[in-house]
């Protein structure tokens, strides 16, 4: 199974928040991750075990990993274009 | 009546682990949730409270003792533990009333946009917390609910305004457009105010330094577990323990830190269908405005500024927490700043130099604040049966957030003429705030415009 992270100051609020909303969506939609929430300062870490990083910040660093826009979770705008490249990252 | 009251009192009894996820999942039931989800969303909730509660006791117990060998040895009394914001939103959370403040919020946002004071729709409802942990405090000090509430809803307000103000600075620094912070340690601004005008005097402080370089050497020291091993091992050898003893104390506070957070994200994880709920209905009932969405501060997270700095005032903070007489805080979980690093992020507009020096002027105040609140805060604790806390043991959080606006609001509602007399001069501070970030706004449109 494939490992998305959400990254945010604590790895306890906003990156929940959003690691929940997006488990809930790739649900609905059948499709099969595991989603976690972690701690931004530690993120280095992360990176190495999982698929794909939905970032809340503006990242300044490439990483290795495709990178999506964790903000469109939070306000609803663009949500349903980082969905389905979300779905389409882990199906293939 | 006696007998409502008397089921009242036996429920409370309960303890804050059982009656707080009963509330919650009568709340989830009323709010339309699922019975699976809203029974799941509970039991989570008490997971939650019992977890905070073994991590805390367990922090409680491995710094004690080396407190207690600190003063043996040195004199310095630090027998106040810092067990970070996670430990306060434990307590926040174990109030009684606390998810009125869902309600509550909803409606002041709602007047606030109807009567057109504000642009800002706050979707953080993670963030309640604050406002619960404001009036959790207020009745500490004062026990008086009503002023509670008024306190907490002015707080609401205040948040709205400077989502408002600060806007246009968060869109300059984080490159997105349309959001901003809600977030209450924003509140935190109106006392850096006055420093951060006096340190704008001095010429060389407008050096640009790179924070992003800098964040990659010394960012290993941010990571919760490396920091608190370090924290540990200081403590050790000050202590006067043994090699391994020391070595020891510095593995268990590592490992304190790195189950704060875990622990406390079953807080969020139980919460978040219902605040999940309640901001979908918000977005939904104020769809056809132009609005601003507000946000928690981590969309900030990316300035490393924010970083730097914040790790840079973890040595000040421990050198302040030994020699600052009256401090009996030793700071601990919650050592990393942010409270400060993110107001005067936006208070300098991204000056690491300044950000610094901001911190190193103020410290002193979140520790003294920390320390005059210990005896409140280990009182509640005793009270909602939250954590269970020894007798001889305090607990504290070392950088409470917005202490100034907390502190002062605190002791005018017990009616102190001082209290009152600071919260006017507070008020007249946060309008210089304001109006100072609204012509910033002004300045950065034009730049944008030129641009």
């Amino acid at each position: 199974m494939k490992t998305v992270i959400v990254a945010c100051g604590s790895g306890v609020a906003t990156s929940q928040t959003v690691a929940s909303k997006v488990k809930k969506i790739l649900n609905e939609n059948g499709v099969k991750a595991n989603v976690e929430a972690v701690d931004i300062k530690s993120l280095d870490q992360y990176i190495k075990t999982s698929h794909v990083y939905i970032a809340i910040t503006k990242a300044k660093k490439e990483y290795d990993i495709p990178t999506l826009n964790g903000i469109a979770f939070l306000t609803g705008m663009g949500m349903k274009e980082e969905t389905e490249k979300l779905i389409s990252l882990l199906k293939s | 009546m006696d007998l409502l009251q008397q089921i009242f009192q036996y429920v409370l009894d309960l303890g804050a682990a059982v009656f707080v996820p009963l509330l919650m999942f009568i709340v989830g039931i009323a709010a339309k949730m699922k019975w699976k989800e809203a029974f799941s969303a509970a039991v989570i909730l008490g997971v939650a409270f019992i977890g905070m509660n073994i991590v805390i006791g367990f922090m409680l117990n491995a710094l004690t003792p080396a407190a207690q060998g600190l003063v043996e040895r040195t004199g310095i009394e630090l027998n106040i533990i810092d067990g970070g914001w996670t430990s306060l939103a434990t307590l926040a959370w174990a109030w009684p009333l606390a998810f009125l403040m869902f309600p509550l919020q909803m409606a002041v946002n709602a007047v606030m946009l109807i009567i057109n004071k504000t642009q800002t729709l706050n979707v953080d409802l993670w963030n309640v917390w604050g406002k619960i942990l404001t009036a959790v405090l207020v009745i500490g000090v004062s026990g008086n609910v009503v002023l509670a509430f008024l306190v907490a809803a002015f707080q609401m307000v205040i948040e709205l305004l400077l989502g408002d103000v600060n806007q246009k600075q968060i869109e300059k620094i984080t490159g997105i457009p349309g959001v901003t912070v809600s977030h209450s340690m924003m509140i935190f601004g109106a006392f850096l105010l006055p420093f951060n005008w006096l340190i704008s005097k001095v010429p060389f402080l407008d050096k640009h330094v790179d924070a992003d370089t800098l964040k990659e050497r010394i960012g290993i020291f941010a990571e919760n577990h490396v920091m608190g091993f370090i924290i540990g091992l200081l403590l050790g050898i000050v202590a006067g323990y043994s090699v391994q003893a020391t070595l020891t104390l510095a593995v268990q506070a590592a490992t304190a830190l790195t189950l704060f957070p875990m622990v406390a994200k079953l807080f969020m994880q139980a919460l978040s269908p219902l605040s999940e709920a309640v901001s979908d209905f918000m977005r939904k009932k104020f769809q056809n405005r132009q609005l601003f969405i507000g946000l928690d501060w981590p969309i900030l997270a990316g300035s490393n500024e924010v970083w730097v700095a914040m790790i840079i005032l973890v040595p000040i903070t421990l050198i302040y927490a030994i020699i600052l007489p009256g401090n009996n805080v030793l700071p601990f979980a919650g050592i990393i700043n942010t409270s400060l690093a993110v107001p005067a992020l936006i208070i300098t507009g991204g000056n690491l130099l300044r950000m610094i020096l901001l911190g190193i002027v103020t410290t002193p105040i979140f520790l003294y604040i920390a320390t005059g609140f210990a005896p409140t805060i280990t009182q509640l604790a005793r009270d909602t049966n939250a954590v269970n806390i020894a007798d001889g043991q305090l607990l504290s959080w070392s950088t409470l957030e917005y202490p100034v606006f907390r502190y002062i609001f605190a002791d005018a509602s017990s009616g102190s003429i001082l209290g009152i007399f600071f919260g006017a001069v507070w008020i007249v501070l946060l309008v210089v705030y304001y109006r100072m970030m609204k012509k910033r706004t002004e300045a950065l449109k034009k730049e944008e415009e030129v641009a």
